[in-house]
């Protein structure tokens, strides 16, 4: 028990030695250099202003939430889907992953606007944009897992007389989930971003808005505890989001990848 | 901080900032980009100094600073410029271009720049954040915001905004304002495209403009535009509004007094013949055609010769309509009653 307590206080205490020493350091450069608060807000007008919004951010949090983990389950998806096919047909492959490439260097801010005029206003169009944002990623490693595989395991299960089914779902489904874990975890970073810059665009009709509505309005009135505040609730559902498909990635590891590696043993 | 979204245009020269514009926000620009396309800040063109103007040695360097790309809203000031007045002062007054998203504000604040343009709100936004900001001249005394609908709607006044799609930017002081002044009946609001395509396409579709710009476009388009001026709800922040910092009205206030005395002259020029202005204009902003331009000078008039300003003078401002304002952003809770500077956002000895 002592030791369970020692190694969380070990997990712990360094994050929060170093965010203590952050607040400390933010909070001595506004003294000494005098910054007012149009330019640096302190950290105690961050907390008051989470405090003194806290409905809103609690609409916005979950609102903006929703639309990127939407994103982020399509992209993961068909994402999937779409490495599935690469690997499967080489020359859909050939002559498509160079297009795919285009989702990675689409500049964002530019399609936006189209997107809403495609996807409609409101919870679609920003879903839209946290899609496109969120997809590469998922399209790259599922392609890589699925292929990148030692050819002599290819060779062994060619000499067993394996069915391209067999190989698939033996072979280049289990490569491919590290892969897989390693690019949710990049893309779902990306899906609060497209989330939050799809409502600039798309959001901003309901009653409640979401953080990106949010963080623009209070920007424009020079509230820069209120961006802060908005900024920490987006950092927040990014590492809540992180966090869940960290565990969840470590969960199919050990039990998935590790079940498929005992089950070529024990043939 | 300034009138219009970022949405628009420009976005080619943005397409770096996505993430810092996230971080941002989009900026409370707004109003039409009619044509979006990137725009070059480019300098504005020097006009040759008259021949009465003092040698060049001898003027004093002065920075303004636009809150967005040159337009007719700026038209007084470019007057000032084209036409020398600046030059007479003593004054080398370069005009900086903005964009969506200029600090101009925080720019002027910490004194990068000698002085600014924005909106009375604006200032009272900077002031609440210990800006020490201060206007020290209004050219236009109504505000050029209004709002779009099409004439098939029989919709004749803000009041009876209903059953529309409304887009308008979601940073505007006008929005909330919009938001907690009318009822808004089977109103969907949706953010600003920053052009009037969807405008043009959709018969139930309203949208933010200024006065001088969208109408024209959307005429030209072959649209049906009625116009519903903010200021007839009582919405009416001072625009393009001169601004410098305390620092420099304590310090250099013959220096800030020859920027405002010069910049009226420019304004009462520009409300008169706008032409050389508007090559000025042009020049450094050429997605701003001529023919918009001259529209856009026109329409102007009235607004910066109201009443108070006939009787008063260009640029006249008064603690009541500051204090008005002021009410109105507290009162749609975008500014805290406690934060509220309305003393110290203007001044108006310099006017005389």
């Amino acid at each position: 028990m002592s030791e369970a307590v020692r190694a969380a206080a070990r997990a712990v205490l360094p994050p929060a030695v170093f965010l203590i020493l952050i607040v400390v350091g933010w909070q001595l450069a506004i003294v000494v250099w005098q910054l007012p608060p149009y330019l640096v807000p302190s950290p105690q007008d961050v907390w008051a202003s989470a405090q003194e919004h806290a409905a809103d951010l609690g609409w916005a949090i979950p609102l903006t939430g929703a639309a990127a983990l939407t994103g982020f389950g399509l992209s993961l998806v068909c994402g999937t889907l779409l490495g599935l096919v690469f690997s499967q047909f080489k020359w859909v492959q050939r002559s498509i992953y160079p297009y795919a490439i285009f989702l990675q260097t689409v500049p964002i801010v530019a399609v936006a606007p189209l997107l809403i005029l495609w996807f409609g206003y409101g919870f679609q169009g920003v879903v839209a944009v946290s899609f496109i944002l969120s997809l590469f990623p998922i399209i790259t490693a599922a392609t890589s897992g699925l292929t990148q595989i030692d050819p002599n395991l290819v060779e062994l299960f060619a000499v067993h007389n394996a069915t391209r089914l067999q190989e698939l779902l033996k072979l280049r489904l289990p490569n491919a989930v590290p892969y897989l874990v390693t690019g949710a975890k990049i893309s779902c970073g990306l899906a609060v971003i497209g989330a939050i810059v799809g409502e600039i665009y798309a959001g901003f009709q309901g009653e409640h808005i979401g953080l990106g509505t949010l963080i623009t309005r209070a920007n424009a009135a020079l509230d820069t505890s209120y961006v802060f505040a908005g900024v920490l609730g987006s950092t927040l559902l990014s590492i809540a989001i992180f966090a869940t498909v960290s565990v969840l990635g470590t969960t199919i590891l050990a039990r998935w990848h590790g079940a498929a590696g005992r089950d070529s043993t024990t043939r | 901080m300034n009138r219009r979204t970022a949405i628009a245009g420009f976005l080619p020269g943005f397409l770096l900032l996505a993430l810092a514009l996230l971080l941002h926000g989009c900026g409370n620009n707004s109003s039409a980009r009619p044509v979006a396309t990137a725009q070059p800040a480019r300098e504005p063109q020097q006009s040759p100094a008259p021949a009465n103007a003092p040698a060049d040695e001898n003027l004093i360097p002065v920075t303004l600073q636009l809150n967005w790309f040159p337009e007719a809203e700026h038209g007084g000031y470019y007057a000032a410029l084209a036409h020398g007045y600046y030059r007479e002062a003593g004054l080398d007054v370069k005009i900086l271009p903005g964009g969506p998203d200029s600090p101009v504000v925080q720019q002027v604040a910490r004194g990068m720049v000698d002085f600014g343009v924005v909106n009375a709100d604006n200032i009272l936004f900077g002031r609440a954040q210990q800006a020490p900001i201060v206007a020290v001249m209004a050219p236009l005394q109504i505000s050029p915001r209004c709002i779009l609908v099409h004439e098939s709607t029989g919709i004749r006044g803000l009041r009876d905004l209903k059953n529309v799609t409304l887009a308008v930017s979601s940073s505007n002081a006008f929005t909330q304002y919009l938001r907690h002044e009318l009822k808004l009946d089977n109103v969907k609001i949706v953010p600003y495209s920053g052009n009037v395509t969807h405008f043009l396409l959709n018969k139930n579709y309203a949208q933010q403009a200024y006065v001088f710009s969208e109408p024209f476009v959307a005429r030209k388009a072959g649209g049906d535009p009625r116009v519903l001026m903010l200021s007839e709800i009582g919405f009416n922040p001072y625009t393009s509004t001169l601004f410098t910092n305390d620092e420099k009205i304590r310090d250099k206030p013959e220096l800030v007094e020859k920027m405002v005395k010069a910049s009226i002259k420019g304004w009462e020029k520009y409300v008169n013949s706008p032409e050389k202005a508007n090559e000025a204009i042009h020049a450094a902003n050429p997605q701003m055609d001529l023919d918009i331009l001259a529209y856009g000078a026109r329409t102007l008039e009235p607004l910066v010769y109201d009443q108070t300003a006939e009787a008063e003078g260009l640029g006249t401002m008064s603690r009541a309509r500051w204090q008005k304002l002021a009410d109105q952003l507290i009162a749609s809770k975008q500014m805290k009653a406690d934060k509220a500077d309305v003393r110290g956002a203007y001044t108006t000895k310099f006017l005389r």
